[in-house]
């Protein structure tokens, strides 16, 4: 063995790529039989090839440090995310049928709140709710789909069991980073392409394309679509350019929209006003409308609420969807699906304590040393408490946070996420990862990303993959795993 | 296109002319210092009269010497007129406008921009400065060299041209306006005299304008001929009428709007109809005032028709 491989330890935690050490897994096989055969040079060639790609491709996400706004590179990691076929595709099932049970919810919640009235959901997870949005109640937009676009994170336990960690419906982001990955590694490894059967992933763009042109309330008409971003200091900036070249979809702020007398939506051209159908936000709910929301908003559009509860526009992720992305009513998600949809869900649910419940915020007052604390209502991994890391100080003032709002916070056990052999300045070591897949909801179908973006954890030991506080990523391959060895063994024959 | 993009693609063109000719008149006064004199230095306080920045720059410097004037006019972000913060402004603009343009161009810019802000203080020193500016020029030329080349004659591209050609038209009628106030001044001072003729090159030079009017004015370099070619020019692209052609051209592919061509054809027959005998021997500043007026209204209305971003709705929709 070269490169380092020999001192690869999984060290207690779920291992993607071995099942111990020097024991690849099968639909990891071909992929290790490779990397095994590099020499350490070669490997650190390949990991500047991919930095000077990232690089070139300008694939960058924007940090906010010291008050400045800076562009960093992408951190990459070359070394794939393998996923054997048939998991996938249990696990695809399991998102699709989450993402039905929270459409039917949020829909329902908006409507007759009949979930409310069963007494299956507690009236006061909704009053407290801060993404519940008063001003949508009665609307069914188009299919009675509200969350278009979800992604969903996975993360898996020691035992190998994958569970949904949370579900981002408000303004998931990441997807571009699984798209251009692919294109980086395929640079770096295209030797593996010919002796892997690896599933494509680059159909995502045009799923939603059609899924945004399908919304258009003007049938029979071209429709004009558009991205409406909050501009290039958001830190998702690169993915909204990057999406709305690859759908062809104009990149528009607030101030280039406005809503006519009509209650229609219109871009502001060069040549005067142009109607717009479909109206792709990547800005939250709040600052979306200055009327209906927050009035000191300057990214939204003036009327762009009322446009959409008149029909003239279609807003995806329709406004409100939120209120099925918090962590309390994440929690209710496996009885939502057996309530909406008669089924057991196929995904698990991390175990979840809810604070707001007197004898499950016992139970975590009790036990804050082993738990994460979560608020209900943060992303990007803030605000949160990892128990058996924290110093005693921290947890005393979390427990008083907890006591002031128990609402606010849910706590999960510390699980110990599963890892995968990534190339550091140390050498080839294990890092934690998770999986964040995207899934699209049309009135007549569910669409799943075929594997998604995985995120790592760079630092060693960390368990923090958000970008936003150094995480990196890696390719992620879904193999088949039979097919894998029959090909394995005739390379350079690449199956149609 | 938005009137978003349309509005930054036009800044994006004034932004990186402005970039160039800051460099450009930095570098040339270095070498007029060196030619005039002890006594009868300009000295470098008239950079600061040509982009029209007194206030500004009185309120962050005590004196107008060389070092400072080169670092308010080059590396001063809190002048926003600085060649930084031209580049730096440029590139904001580029960040959120890149698909419209060719993406070598973000590649050059931000190697620009880069190497301004690591290198820039041997612009202070006469002795670093010539290579330092020409590398800057090169810089801004190889950008407009991409737009030129690779990019097609689409919306986008018009608006760009439009801008540079205005930054043009503007920058050139200050560089005339500031030198040529203290050489017709000058024509009394006997000391002055045998100078003069060097100033007025160096008027050309600042404009890069020397060898061009060798070759086609064909007459010695002093002041009517000097003005001629600088403001009435048909072929010199610095020309305050050559680039005013080349924005009736760039508009023609716009949608027509009345009073953008109205406020570009008041301008050019201002030009058109000078009679510069005349004014040099009664006084150029006033002439040119109403130009640089003429070309406010143009810049108006060029916002006015395109970038209306604040016009209300409805008046648009019934437009």
């Amino acid at each position: 063995m070269s490169a380092g491989w020999q001192d690869y330890r999984c060290d207690g935690a779920y291992d993607e790529l071995f099942e111990a050490p020097g024991w690849p897994r099968p639909a990891a096989q071909s992929l290790w039989a490779y990397l095994q055969a590099r020499t350490p040079q070669e490997l650190a060639e390949r990991r500047l090839a991919a930095q000077l790609a990232i690089k070139t491709m300008g694939v960058t996400f924007t940090v906010c440090a010291e008050g400045r706004n800076l562009d960093r590179a992408w951190p990459f990691d070359i070394i794939p995310r393998v996923i054997p076929r048939r998991e996938w595709e249990a696990t695809a099932r399991g998102l699709r049928q989450r993402a039905t049970a929270l459409n039917h919810f949020i829909q329902d919640i908006y409507g007759a709140q009949r979930i409310v009235k069963d007494k299956v959901l507690p009236a006061q997870v909704l009053a407290e709710s801060a993404n519940f949005r008063p001003q949508c109640a009665g609307v069914t937009p188009r299919g009675g789909v509200w969350a278009h676009i979800c992604g969903s994170d996975l993360v898996r336990d020691a035992d190998g069991t994958l569970y949904v960690l949370e579900d981002n419906l408000r303004v998931p982001s990441g997807v571009s980073y699984m798209l251009e990955n692919r294109m980086v590694i395929k640079r770096v490894w295209p030797e593996l392409f010919e002796t892997t059967p690896i599933l494509p992933v680059d159909d995502y763009p045009a799923q939603l394309y059609d899924l945004l042109a399908a919304l258009s309330p003007r049938a029979g008409e071209p429709p004009t679509l558009a991205l409406l971003t909050p501009g290039s200091y958001n830190s998702a900036y690169f993915e909204h350019v990057y999406l709305a070249q690859q759908m062809g979809l104009e990149l528009v702020e607030g101030a280039d929209l406005f809503v006519g007398d009509d209650d229609g939506v219109y871009l502001r051209t060069v040549y005067g006003p142009r109607r717009v159908d479909v109206i792709y936000r990547r800005i939250d709910d709040l600052f979306l409308d200055p009327e209906a929301f927050r009035p000191d908003s300057v990214l939204g559009c003036p009327g762009l609420l009322r446009a959409w509860m008149r029909g003239k526009v279609a807003l995806v992720n329709a406004p409100g969807a939120g209120v099925a992305d918090d962590k309390v009513v994440y929690a209710y998600v496996p009885a939502m699906i057996k309530y909406y949809l008669g089924e057991d869900p196929i995904l698990p649910n991390v175990p979840t304590f809810l604070c707001l419940d007197e004898k499950q915020r016992a139970h975590v007052l009790a036990n804050l040393d082993k738990l994460v604390v979560k608020p209900a209502n943060e992303s990007g991994g803030y605000g949160m408490l990892i128990g058996p890391r924290a110093s005693r100080a921290e947890r005393e003032e979390f427990g008083a946070r907890i006591r002031a709002q128990p609402r606010n916070y849910i706590a999960q056990p510390t699980l110990s996420l599963s890892t995968a052999p990534t190339v550091t300045d140390e050498g080839i070591e294990p890092r934690h990862l998770d999986l964040r897949p995207f899934i699209l909801s049309r009135g007549d179908g569910v669409y799943v990303t075929t594997g998604g973006l995985t995120r790592v954890a760079m630092v060693r030991n960390s368990l923090v993959v958000n970008s936003s506080q150094g995480g990196g990523s890696k390719d992620t391959w879904v193999v088949d795993a039979d097919d894998a060895v029959a090909r394995a063994e005739s390379p350079g024959i690449r199956a149609a | 296109m938005l009137a978003r993009v349309a509005d930054d693609l036009y800044w994006l063109g004034r932004y990186l002319q402005r970039a160039e000719n800051t460099a450009r008149l930095v570098a040339v006064n270095g070498n007029l210092q060196l030619d005039l004199p002890r006594g009868l230095r300009t000295g470098w306080a008239p950079l600061v009269d040509i982009v029209g920045a007194q206030a500004c720059f009185r309120a962050l410097y005590s004196q107008a010497q060389e070092s400072e004037v080169v670092r308010f006019l080059m590396l001063d972000e809190r002048h926003p007129g600085s060649m930084l913060a031209s580049l730096s402004r440029a590139r904001e603009i580029l960040r959120s406008v890149r698909g419209a343009v060719p993406n070598e161009m973000w590649e050059r810019l931000n190697e620009l921009y880069w190497f301004v802000r690591a290198d820039g203080e041997r612009a202070l020193s006469p002795r670093g400065r010539p290579e330092f500016l020409a590398r800057l020029v090169d810089g801004c030329l190889a950008l407009t060299g991409i737009l030129v080349c690779s990019m097609s004659r689409d919306l986008a591209f018009q608006f760009v041209r439009i801008g540079a050609n205005l930054e043009q038209a503007d920058m050139t009628t200050r560089i005339v306006d500031v030198r040529s106030t203290s050489l017709i001044e000058g024509v009394a001072s006997e000391q002055l005299a045998p100078f003069a003729d060097i100033q007025w090159m160096s008027v050309l030079r600042s404009l890069d304008a020397y060898q061009m009017y060798r070759r086609h004015a064909r007459m010695r370099v002093t002041g009517v001929p000097v003005l001629r070619f600088l403001l009435q020019d048909r072929e010199f692209p610095r020309s305050v009428s050559f680039c005013l052609q080349r924005i009736d051209r760039a508009l023609l592919k716009l949608p027509a709007q009345r009073p953008v061509t109205q406020a570009l054809a008041r301008v050019a027959a201002l030009l058109r109809d000078a009679d510069l005998e005349a004014l040099i021997r009664t006084g150029l500043s006033g002439f040119l005032d109403e130009v640089q007026i003429g070309l406010g209204v143009l810049h108006d209305a060029i916002h006015a028709a395109y970038f209306r971003r604040d016009a209300n709705p409805s008046d648009l929709l019934r437009s």
